[in-house]
């Protein structure tokens, strides 16, 4: 069933396109990153399916219409910083957002306890730290128990500490089969949280799919020798090499399966070329990131 | 409406703002009034301080200085409802959790209306207590002689707030929404209207600019005087009630239409 449908989003301000023409399905059950440096035109493109940024082009469809125009009551989000009440203390806060979501029974104490605020739950806003706010966010996002929930950067400026604690929250909160779609530019934080990414960069749709499909299952070997032609010839005709490609004067081999470096060696050896270097890699969401990031658009 | 109106007692009851601006306002109401009390004589044509608490004038004095004390009070009160939800991020939140703009817009619109309600409230029970012990013998027709004064408090009340609520969404800074007002109802309308009239008294039709118009639904009752001012300049020194009542109801709705505009069209 699907949960988000975005189609042609765009979003100028000024001569900046913040997001541009973007084109997403979320169905439900998937955590679903977007993954995109910093002014990609994530934030834009969240805040423009919440309802707080006017698209200039565009729909976008949640719950395939189920809901009309209530859909956001369904939906827990944490955009960018944590907005809360200073003068208000957690249960306040929270009642407020079980008040607007017009939620029976809120279980506002279970949800302070997930996050580990119980203990301050009657202190001011204004007086917690940056994590314990962040904490109270992703609390608040879960009020009323919603479909779908949006974290846009939910460890951002956290402390290493802060930053296990939340991706453990994360963790919980997706091991309860919920939709997650979350928005950040840290490839790790993707990689071990999301089933689909989706990468963005100037608000354009880079490469969407399964984490397992844009990160390729290619073993890449690494190889070098005095004469590159030589050595890309050398292994032109062999089966398990899909593509052999030339990065500042290495070859790189992508491998379609694994083969030990052995194998390699000796197959150079007998076509005449002496590596000089031989490093087996595994390509990870990172260098993908970077090679789709990195082309021209 | 009664959902929106609990969701704003959530966020304001605990407004040190708001729990002041009330306290202030329900002690100085009476309190400024009484202090007349010590006056024993006023120039002429009053001569006497008993005019301010006795039946039927009490309404028209008690709504002088409820005029002043709405004017700070509750315009400010306005502004920093709106302004505080735009630096705590909290309008953008309530946005995302759920609240459609038309609601987030009513629930303050509720407010206003719902705090000019009980602001008038306490105005007609104070006249009436005060009115009541001071005036010597009581005569119903004269005790509701002048109570007309009771709606245009309430409007008056609900015009403020709605002049502070347009700069509120206007400006969302609460600083400089609260020096725009006060410079504004203070002197700006009066060098515009000398900007357009090049003169500061001159025609009927400059006591229609909004701010004026809202002063004269409650003016100082010196009318003795104001009577003299149309014999010697030919035209009233204050708009009649009427007139008053519908530029202020005019401006008000023109205030909050824009307003809502605002919140419609902005980026969050």
């Amino acid at each position: 069933m699907s949960i988000l449908s975005i189609q042609g989003l765009t979003k100028r301000y000024g001569r900046i396109t913040a997001v541009d023409g973007l084109s997403l399905e979320v169905e439900q059950g998937m955590s679903f990153g977007i993954l995109g440096p910093n002014g990609s035109g994530k934030t834009t493109a969240l805040g423009a399916v919440l309802g707080i940024v006017h698209p200039d082009a565009g729909q976008y469809q949640w719950f395939g219409g189920r809901y009309g125009q209530d859909h956001r009551r369904h939906i827990g989000a944490l955009l960018e910083t944590p907005n809360f009440y200073p003068y208000l203390n957690a249960v306040e806060n929270l009642e407020i957002v079980a008040h607007i979501r017009r939620a029976q029974s809120p279980k506002i104490g279970e949800l302070l306890e997930m996050v580990n605020l119980h203990h301050r739950r009657k202190s001011p806003f204004r007086t917690y730290s940056l994590g314990m706010k962040q904490r109270l966010a992703i609390a608040a996002a879960m009020v009323g128990g919603p479909e779908v929930l949006i974290f846009d950067e939910p460890t951002n400026g956290l402390d290493p500490q802060g930053i296990a604690e939340v991706r453990q929250t994360l963790k919980d909160i997706a091991g309860m089969g919920k939709t997650i779609i979350m928005a950040s530019h840290i490839l790790d934080e993707v990689e071990k949280a999301c089933s689909h990414v989706a990468i963005i960069k100037n608000g354009k749709l880079l490469a969407t799919g399964t984490v397992g499909a844009i990160i390729s299952d290619d073993v890449v070997v690494e190889t070098g020798a005095e004469n590159l032609a030589a050595l890309r010839e050398a292994f032109s005709a062999f089966p398990p090499v899909r593509r052999a490609e030339e990065q500042n004067g290495r070859l790189l081999l992508y491998l379609s399966e694994e083969v030990p470096p052995s194998t390699i060696n000796r197959l150079a050896f007998e076509k005449g070329v002496v590596l000089s270097h031989l490093r087996v890699v595994k390509k990870s969401l990172e260098s993908e990131f970077l090679a789709i990031t990195s082309r021209e658009i | 409406m009664l959902y929106l109106l609990k969701l704003e007692w959530k966020k304001l009851n605990k407004l040190a703002a708001f729990r002041i601006f009330i306290a202030f306002y329900l002690a100085l109401l009476p309190t400024i009034l009484l202090l007349g009390k010590r006056i024993p004589e006023l120039p002429p044509p009053l001569m006497t301080n008993e005019v301010l608490f006795i039946f039927p004038t009490v309404w028209e004095w008690l709504a002088y200085v409820g005029s002043w004390l709405c004017f700070f009070f509750f315009g400010f009160l306005s502004i920093i409802s709106i302004t505080t939800e735009y630096s705590y991020r909290t309008m953008r939140q309530n946005i995302i959790t759920g609240l459609s703009r038309k609601q987030y817009f009513l629930g303050k619109l509720y407010v206003i209306l719902g705090v000019s309600v009980l602001a008038t409230a306490y105005y007609a029970l104070c006249a009436l207590l005060i009115g009541y012990f001071n005036t010597p013998a009581i005569y119903w027709h004269k005790v509701v002689q002048n109570a007309s004064c009771i709606p245009r408090y309430l409007l008056m009340c609900f015009g403020y707030m709605s002049f502070g609520a347009l700069l509120g969404f206007w400006v969302k800074r609460t600083g400089i929404a609260l020096f725009l007002y006060l410079s504004y109802v203070m002197f700006l309308e009066a060098i515009l209207r000398w900007g357009v009239h090049l003169q500061l008294w001159k025609h009927h039709s400059m006591h229609f600019y909004p701010m004026n118009a809202i002063e004269d639904l409650t003016p100082l009752p010196f009318t003795q005087m104001a009577d003299e001012f149309i014999s010697n300049y030919g035209f009233s020194l204050f708009l009649s009630p009427a007139e008053a009542v519908i530029a202020t109801l005019v401006y008000s709705v023109l205030f909050l239409l824009l307003a809502f505009r605002l919140v419609k069209r902005a980026d969050l």
